[in-house]
């Protein structure tokens, strides 16, 4: 279930950021820039405009026909296969290679999203397109609204404070390549989600635009329901589980931030602590200028600090790179999450009124309306949904977390080992008789 | 100003005596003082020596600081800070140690006693004095001269002081700094009563005063230049390195927080909750670790703060000199306009200036048996003059020679002991990267089992 390490996919050689031609504009550009196993664009068409069918993932079958819980049994199935690691994987997504476009308007960057996969709704058994972070963030809406009883992961932010952060610089783009790489693998790994149309159209559509404007809205049957709860209706008490999970959460999102601002206060005083060791070095080697016998030494004392230098520098930089945007994405997970609980206790919020109105009707009905029905049917899949999600969610979160503090730990043990070496060598050096000069 | 050789009154035995070895700070170092020969005792000279010095080794110490209390000269209530010295003679067959003086001295005594040393040794670069105030401090270390670490910091100091003093071969041998080591009541008195005030050539501490000297020997002069820049480049190190000190108490410190934040958080964690307690125990552990690192770093500031004030001592001497030239030169110019002077008067012709010739010109000429009055003072100056030219240029040879010599033994000294205090820098970092990688790694291994 958790991301392994990605399989090395075919890549279409060493690439760097240059201007490349509207990736997104006809299909002879697109020779150029992906592999060899683009499809061609008559299948792409017919595929965007028509195949419901073959392409509908299984948890959203057509409005009305399925019982009510399918989407568990589903599931539960689902989740079996997800616990077997690696082999039984039919999907894999990658995301790399980014480029800058200059355009007249605007300038930008896209990313190569390479598929790979056995399974029946993909025609063919690799893809590689190109995305820009709108695309993303058009995919992340289109999940939420097609799988509003799901949490879906989130993205890295979308805007930037302009002039503080370049982002168009190799640092950024890389932090956000890793960002969007990891979304879609949360999504690839969900036995729902990875299912969705949506996805499916955004890892393998040569014009993902043209799909954008059609506003096909394949709406899962939940998405379908759920998209008409009314907000009017207020809960009385969550349940104790959800109730749970909803403090868990304020909690497990109030101590992320403060690790987010011990975590940058660290790097702000590594800084400085850089800046003054900046300094430091280099007047042991105006020293040694003065001196004879002691010259050596002195210099070799200087070149050290210098490397010290140059290594905690490494360690601020992997730090801002790699630790604080991890962080950060969980705090919008969980943010995330939170609307989901909420979206659900209106769901419940709106069974429970309506049971309440036919109670108090004191009809003589000895069975439950059909609308009555269909709103318990929805809290009841929302309430497995979310529940399996959660269960899920946990399981990543500690895996990833696992990584991110045992990546903390190692950098800071590779940034030690290097400053241990830089000194250790230093030593005979010291300790050498000097021939008298 | 007087430049009297070591006086044998202000030394003990003629004999010559070997010190050994280079003081260790913060330990009672051995001071062997053994006769060359075979332990001639010149019975002549001194019999305070109740511990026939020479034969054995005897250990210096200054054990103790305590605060006290007392009036100053303006009957003033003050508080002042009393360091214990222990002097102790080591018997050389067994080893052992017995006590042989103890008494407590104050900071302004040592001053005195350096002072002292620096009038009458002024060929030699006198060991620095740890500092009167805490400077280059880094925001921990209070500037209060009654601080405890301050304060033990300076007790360190003193002992190394009285240290170098009594591994010097030729100021081990002083009679006030032997009586500094024994004598507690009236030493003051008996320093002053030396007259070594007076004595004191108040120009070495008009240090900007500048005086035209025509032929310096190169060396002092290269010298002066050198100690300039070492104070300059040691001080701006210092001051550095009490920022980097600064900055790096900071970064161990926030980590701290990691401690308390990861507890918390473990409490809503069912299996993620003992790896992430475990791992904050560690970051605590990391943060309280740099008291004690940057603690062992002011011993090497330490160190270095020595040689910043020893770069004092050197330029004094090469002040010395150059004051020495100076006034060489100047009796010599006086000394050959007065002989230029006296052949005026004796040919009639008048050359050069002189009130006299002025006042002559204007009141009328003076008689023969006035001028001869005249030629006869001149030639008695002339005199007096040669001789003291002769004698100051003796004194100039002497001082150059001997202050050489002691630079020279200064200089593998400083080399000495620099490189022994980077190494122990060295040391210090090391220590300090491997405690680091040993802490981060525990806090890996608690991850781990996240």
């Amino acid at each position: 279930m958790a991301g392994g390490p990605p399989k090395a996919l075919p890549s279409t050689g060493p690439h760097s950021l240059r201007d490349m031609p509207h990736p997104l504009a006809g299909s002879s550009s697109e020779e150029a820039v992906g592999g060899d196993s683009t499809p061609s664009p008559d299948l792409l068409m017919a595929r965007s405009f028509g195949d419901k069918d073959l392409i509908l993932p299984n948890g959203g079958t057509p409005a009305g026909t399925s019982s009510p819980a399918s989407s568990s049994s589903l599931l539960n199935r689902l989740q079996l296969d997800d616990d077997i690691d690696g082999e039984t994987r039919d999907l894999f997504v990658i995301v790399d290679d980014p480029k800058k476009h200059v355009c007249t308007m605007e300038t930008y960057i896209t990313y190569r999203i390479t598929t790979k996969s056995t399974r029946v709704e993909f025609d063919l058994p690799e893809y590689s397109v190109r995305r820009r972070y709108q695309d993303f963030d058009w995919l992340r809406s289109k999940l939420e609204e097609s799988q509003p009883t799901h949490l879906i992961p989130p993205l890295p932010e979308k805007f930037v404070v302009k002039g503080v952060v370049d982002r168009f610089s190799e640092e950024f783009v890389e932090t956000r390549r890793k960002a969007l790489d990891k979304f879609l693998k949360r999504i690839t790994d969900h036995p729902v989600l990875s299912f969705n149309e949506h996805f499916n159209v955004f890892l393998t559509a040569k014009d993902l635009n043209a799909y954008k404007k059609q506003g096909i809205a394949l709406l899962t049957r939940m998405g379908e329901s759920v998209k008409h709860v009314t907000g009017g209706y207020k809960l009385r008490t969550r349940p104790l589980e959800f109730a749970a999970i909803g403090d868990y959460l304020d909690t497990f999102a109030l101590k992320l931030g403060t690790i987010d601002r011990i975590a940058q206060r660290i790097i702000k005083e590594e800084i400085e602590y850089l800046v003054e060791l900046r300094e430091y070095g280099p007047v042991y080697s105006t020293w040694s200028t003065l001196e004879g016998e002691l010259a050596e030494p002195l210099e070799g004392v200087s070149a050290c600090i210098g490397n010290c230098s140059t290594a905690l520098e490494e360690l601020t930089d992997d730090m801002t790179e790699d630790f604080l945007p991890v962080l950060r994405e969980y705090i919008l997970y969980s943010d995330s999450m939170k609307s989901v609980l909420k979206k659900r206790d209106q769901v419940q919020a709106e069974y429970e009124a309506k049971l309440e109105a036919v109670a108090l009707r004191k009809e003589d009905r000895p069975k439950v309306p059909a609308d009555v029905e269909k709103c318990q049917d929805r809290m009841e899949c929302f309430n497995a949904d979310l529940k399996a999600d959660m269960e899920r969610w946990q399981n990543n979160k500690r895996q990833d977390f696992r990584q991110l503090l045992m990546g903390m730990a190692d950098k800071n043990i590779q940034y030690y080992e290097k400053c241990l070496m830089a000194w250790e060598s230093i030593i005979p050096l010291l300790q050498e008789k000097q021939e008298a000069k | 100003m007087e430049q009297a050789p070591p006086d044998p009154e202000r030394q003990l035995q003629p004999a010559p005596l070997e010190p050994l070895g280079c003081p260790d700070a913060g330990l009672g170092a051995a001071v062997g003082k053994e006769a060359a020969g075979a332990g001639e005792e010149d019975s002549g000279v001194d019999t305070m020596t109740h511990n026939n010095f020479w034969l054995k080794k005897i250990e210096i110490s200054v054990s103790e600081a305590e605060k006290r209390t007392g009036r100053n000269a303006m009957n003033m209530q003050e508080t002042y800070t009393a360091y214990l010295i222990e002097t102790r003679s080591v018997e050389h067959t067994d080893g052992q140690s017995v006590l042989t003086d103890s008494l407590w001295r104050r900071y302004s005594e040592f001053e005195l006693l350096r002072n002292y040393l620096l009038v009458y040794y002024p060929h030699i670069v006198v060991p620095p004095l740890p500092e009167k105030r805490a400077e280059f401090v880094w925001h921990k270390l209070s500037a209060d001269n009654m601080d405890p670490d301050f304060v033990e910091r300076r007790r360190i100091g003193l002992e190394n002081f009285l240290l170098r003093i009594a591994s010097h071969p030729i100021l081990c041998r002083d009679k006030i700094f032997y009586l500094f080591l024994t004598q507690e009541g009236n030493w003051k008195e008996t320093v002053n009563e030396t007259g070594f005030q007076l004595k004191a050539d108040s120009r070495l501490k008009a240090l900007n005063a500048t005086f035209r000297v025509k032929n310096p020997d190169k060396r002092f002069t290269d010298l002066k230049h050198y100690s300039d820049e070492l104070q300059s480049v040691i001080s701006h190190l210092l001051r550095v390195r009490a920022r980097v000190a600064d900055r790096l108490y900071g970064v161990y410190k926030v980590h701290g927080n990691y401690g308390r934040v990861f507890s918390e958080w473990s409490a809503i964690e069912k299996e993620m909750g003992d790896g992430l307690q475990s791992a904050g125990h560690h970051m605590d552990v990391y943060a309280s670790s740099i008291d004690d690192i940057l603690e062992d770093e002011e011993h090497y500031a330490d160190q270095l703060k020595e040689y910043l004030f020893y770069a004092e001592a050197l330029r004094a001497v090469c002040r010395k000199h150059e004051l020495m030239q100076y006034d060489l030169e100047m009796a010599a110019q006086d000394l050959a306009s007065k002989k230029q002077q006296c052949e005026e008067l004796a040919t009639g012709t008048v050359r050069t200036f002189s009130l006299k010739g002025m006042t002559t010109k204007l009141f009328g000429q003076e008689t023969p048996e006035q001028r001869e009055a005249r030629i006869k003072v001149l030639e008695e100056q002339i005199n007096e003059g040669e001789q003291q030219l002769k004698s100051k240029n003796l004194e100039g040879r002497e001082f150059v020679k001997n202050a050489w010599a002691d630079i020279e033994r200064f200089k593998e000294q400083k080399n000495r002991d620099l490189k022994e205090a980077l190494i122990s820098y060295a040391v210090m970092q090391i220590s300090m990267c491997k405690k680091g990688i040993q802490v981060w790694t525990n806090a890996k291994e608690c991850f781990s089992k996240m």
